[in-house]
């Protein structure tokens, strides 16, 4: 049973190096900081085992997503499996910042 | 914590079909490497992606493989190596 | 939302997609990112201030830090020692402490090529070098590296004799790995700040040597 992260030795492209440079943006930082808070000593939310678990639940989907939208999955679903949010206060946030979001990019 | 192996030890690394959060890579398994060095007991993270405690700790060794072991077409040159961490209960000696 | 504002040079995304400088996520990624973070401030859990801290520390880790330990090994043989035998105790000189994880420094020479991967995630001597470059994390690379590293390093620009022999080392588990690459010849004498301007991410990944003294020069 290969799980969806187990790469070693599969087929794939070339490297370039000079395409696949990538500066982090603030997004991507954001995600990276939310990450390194839940494992922090002070906090000790969850561990990166955790974090690795969860984003190879992803099964098929996580060839397809980016590298920090798997962070951002994990973080989700690891603090709901913790209890420090339920789905619904997700859901209903969501909802809420859809709105917000959405009058922003059309504002833009 | 008794370490099993020691450097320079040859062993098979298992060939387990086990569900859940594992850190042995499917290339490893079944093939022959030699211990290249004790890294020292640590938390099992089988067990550490659940949210459990990692006990009891489990040895760490570095795993030396010839690429030509683990590769059957392997075309660099036949000293090529691949280094590895694998912990102690995938492992059987060779 | 300011705060998405970014600065960057232009660059390109972990799919090779091209992206635009200021260039948002996803509007789903950015929903669920802001839904995630202002619930874990609603519940105390984070606050804005910790997420700016955060960022702020991780932009102060980076190749640089690398490159200093790089050159304390070339120019300071006992440091060296210590690196390669005792990491931790090497690292706490220079106030790094990575535990639980554990540095393994692995030492180019003339004989011995070094290059690190991790196949399963992405395994990255963080406190030392930053946030992993994006072909690092790419599956190419992770899926390559380890079944035809020459070939990569040849995508790299890194061509190797034969007889050097290639080390690959899986990052796979609770060591995190930092090249030692080769001092180049006919840099003696030369001042740390000389020195350290030839070391390069790339190289303490391995997957490149250092800088040649013509670049530098150029």
């Amino acid at each position: 049973m290969r799980g969806p992260q187990d790469y070693g030795g599969l087929p794939a492209g070339a490297v370039d190096p000079v395409k696949h440079e990538h500066v982090p943006t603030h997004w991507e930082k954001t995600v990276d900081a939310l990450m390194m808070l839940i494992f922090d000593q002070r906090r000790q939310l969850a561990r990166v085992d955790e974090s690795r678990r969860m984003q190879e639940m992803l099964g098929e989907d996580y060839h397809k997503y980016p590298y920090y939208e798997r962070w951002l999955q994990a973080v989700a679903w690891l603090m709901l499996e913790k209890g420090v949010f339920t789905q619904e206060e997700l859901e209903a946030k969501q909802t809420e910042v859809r709105g917000r979001l959405e009058a922003e990019r059309s504002g833009n | 914590m008794e370490t099993k192996y020691q450097p320079g030890d040859k062993v098979q690394i298992l060939q387990r079909n086990q569900p859940g959060h594992v850190r042995t890579p499917i290339y490893v398994r079944g093939k022959v490497g030699v211990i290249e060095r004790i890294v020292g007991a640590f938390p099992n993270p089988e067990t550490l992606a659940y949210g459990h405690s990692g006990l009891p700790y489990k040895m760490l060794y570095r795993v030396n493989f010839k690429q030509g072991e683990l590769w059957s077409d392997y075309d660099g040159s036949p000293d090529d190596t691949l280094e590895i961490e694998i912990y102690e209960h995938w492992m059987a000696p060779a | 939302m300011s705060e998405h504002h970014h600065d960057h040079d232009h660059g390109h995304d972990h799919d090779g997609k091209p992206i635009q400088e200021d260039e948002l996520p996803a509007l789903e990624a950015q929903i669920l990112e802001t839904s995630v973070r202002e619930l874990l401030i609603e519940k105390g859990v984070v606050s804005a201030d910790d997420i700016r801290r955060a960022i702020e520390a991780m932009e102060t880790r980076g190749e640089s830090l690398g490159a200093k330990i790089v050159v304390r090994a070339w120019t300071d043989p006992a440091f060296k020692e210590k690196l390669l035998t005792s990491s931790d105790d090497a690292l706490m000189e220079f106030g790094i402490d990575m535990r639980p994880m554990e540095l393994c420094v692995v030492e180019n020479t003339e004989d011995v090529h070094n290059m690190v991967v991790c196949t399963l995630c992405s395994c990255y001597p963080r406190p030392i070098l930053g946030i992993p470059p994006a072909w690092y994390k790419r599956r190419d690379y992770r899926s390559r590296a380890v079944r035809e590293p020459r070939a990569v390093l040849q995508e790299f620009g890194t061509e190797l004799p034969d007889n050097r022999q290639v080390r690959v080392h899986d990052s796979n588990a609770d060591l995190r790995y930092l090249v030692l690459p080769k001092r180049p010849e006919g840099t003696e004498g030369w001042t740390n700040d000389q020195l350290e301007a030839l070391v390069t991410r790339d190289s303490m990944i391995g997957v490149s040597d250092v800088r040649s003294l013509d670049e530098l020069v150029g």
